[in-house]
């Protein structure tokens, strides 16, 4: 409870909820796998929520965000059955899906599947989630990386953000921003370093 | 470029916003087997949900729970005795609709027709798929005969559930959703899931195994947006299955 003292109120009440009962994620997939439906009443107290804020701060529309909630459980529901219950990380699933449907959205609206885009599809795939260590989303993981992304630049930080919540390439970056390619990438690369070492420092710790 | 050089691109390649001929090498390479590469990926996506997870926090409604799970055609207990009656109202619209009997490859050969008609999401597109190559699928057609749209087939599977694939139907209008019913013999109506129209045609399923010997009629109805636990509206489509 005191890391959560560390944490702005609004994110630590979202991540007390997940953190608090990933030991039963492993539970709560295999009964999902099984097409119980308490088990997607389960699914949704634990993640709705949170799956709910991400595609907000995507699209910045209630009624949108309320479709793209739904159709994000739909997939979950109708693609289970591929999950590794034992080792998959559930939690980092139903966010990759959630992000994904929002991005797909506003690339959707902004005329933006252009051929170079990755089939969004192929990156949510729950055999890439059997890898995972089992708690990306472990509080004290998720604390050390908001410190460390909030000792970022300004522009690393801008690049973080529209790479994750808009869901622009690298070119496209440089475009809005105004910025040469190489300096984008610069930024980028350098960002998700420093997050990436944090990452590492946690694991080792 | 070597493992580590690739490495450093692995969020965005999971982020879906890696442009080629990065992306290309990446796929190529990943599709070699490099288990260095498959758990630095592993990595990357775990790193990607922390940062997801930094959205602030927003309660989502209270309704949207019962909406998400409706559509899933997760369905609520408690049924009154007012759904009894409504459920003999719609057995006799049922009857007095009148579905044609059929050939089951004419039921078939007419859905995948008008399936190729339905943009829907993939998912859904397969599963319908599922539901038309089956044997064991009972089809059944609604709205023939009427003077008024909508038509189109249920198919029932004892095991994939319910498909319901409409023309002809318009859009719900704002506030508004549609609503599919299973109508046990004899029963009370149970919520089968919302749906939308995409102006002219509608397709929906609802998940999960199926008694299909004790079911006596598909309906829908128009219902507020978050949908009901009981129809409230006149019943628009009713397919009476086995007759």
């Amino acid at each position: 409870m005191l890391l959560l003292k560390l944490l702005p109120a609004g994110l630590a009440f979202g991540l007390l909820q997940v953190v608090l009962r990933l030991a039963e994620d492993t539970d709560l997939a295999r009964r999902l796998k099984a097409h119980e439906p308490k088990a997607m009443n389960d699914l949704y107290d634990r993640y709705g929520r949170l799956a709910y804020s991400l595609i907000y701060r995507i699209v910045r529309n209630p009624a949108t965000a309320q479709d793209l909630v739904q159709e994000t459980f739909l997939r979950i529901w109708n693609r289970v059955q591929s999950f590794d219950a034992e080792r998959g990380a559930l939690g980092a699933w139903v966010l990759t899906v959630a992000r994904n449907r929002a991005i797909d959205h506003l690339r959707s609206v902004d005329g933006r599947m252009e051929a170079g885009s990755m089939d969004l599809d192929q990156l949510e795939r729950p055999a890439l989630f059997a890898k995972l260590d089992a708690t990306p989303l472990a509080i004290d993981r998720v604390r050390r990386l908001k410190s460390a992304f909030e000792k970022l630049t300004p522009t690393q930080r801008q690049v973080i953000e529209l790479a994750y919540y808009e869901g622009l390439s690298q070119t496209e970056m440089a475009e809005r921003l105004k910025q040469p390619l190489g300096t984008v990438k610069t930024w980028t690369r350098s960002a998700l370093k420093i997050l990436r070492d944090e990452l590492a420092e946690a694991a080792i710790a | 470029m070597n493992c580590q050089e690739l490495q450093e691109m692995f969020e965005l390649y999971a982020l879906g916003v890696l442009e080629s001929p990065d992306k290309n090498e990446i796929d190529a390479h990943l599709a070699r087997g490099c288990e260095n590469c498959h758990e630095a990926l592993a990595d990357a996506l775990a790193l990607n949900a922390g940062v997801l997870s930094f959205a602030p926090d927003t309660a989502p409604p209270k309704r949207l729970k019962r909406r998400v799970l409706s559509s899933l055609g997760v369905h609520y207990p408690s049924w009154g005795w007012v759904w009894a009656v409504a459920a003999v109202g719609l057995l006799l619209v049922a009857g007095w609709l009148g579905v044609e009997e059929r050939q089951r490859s004419a039921e078939l050969a007419g859905a995948r027709r008008a399936l190729l008609e339905v943009n829907g999401e993939r998912d859904r597109l397969t599963q319908a798929l599922q539901f038309l190559s089956d044997p064991q699928t009972v089809p059944a057609s609604f709205g023939r005969g009427q003077t008024a749209p909508p038509r189109g087939y249920v198919f029932l599977h004892p095991q994939l559930g319910v498909l319901l694939i409409a023309s002809n139907l318009p859009a719900a209008g704002q506030g508004k959703t549609y609503e599919m019913w299973v109508i046990p013999k004899g029963g009370a109506p149970r919520p089968a899931g919302l749906f939308q129209s995409d102006g002219t045609r509608a397709l929906h399923i609802l998940n999960g195994p199926v008694d299909v010997s004790t079911i006596g009629t598909i309906a829908v109805t128009l219902e507020p947006a978050a949908g009901s636990a009981a129809p409230t509206m006149p019943i628009l489509i009713a397919a009476a299955i086995g007759t």
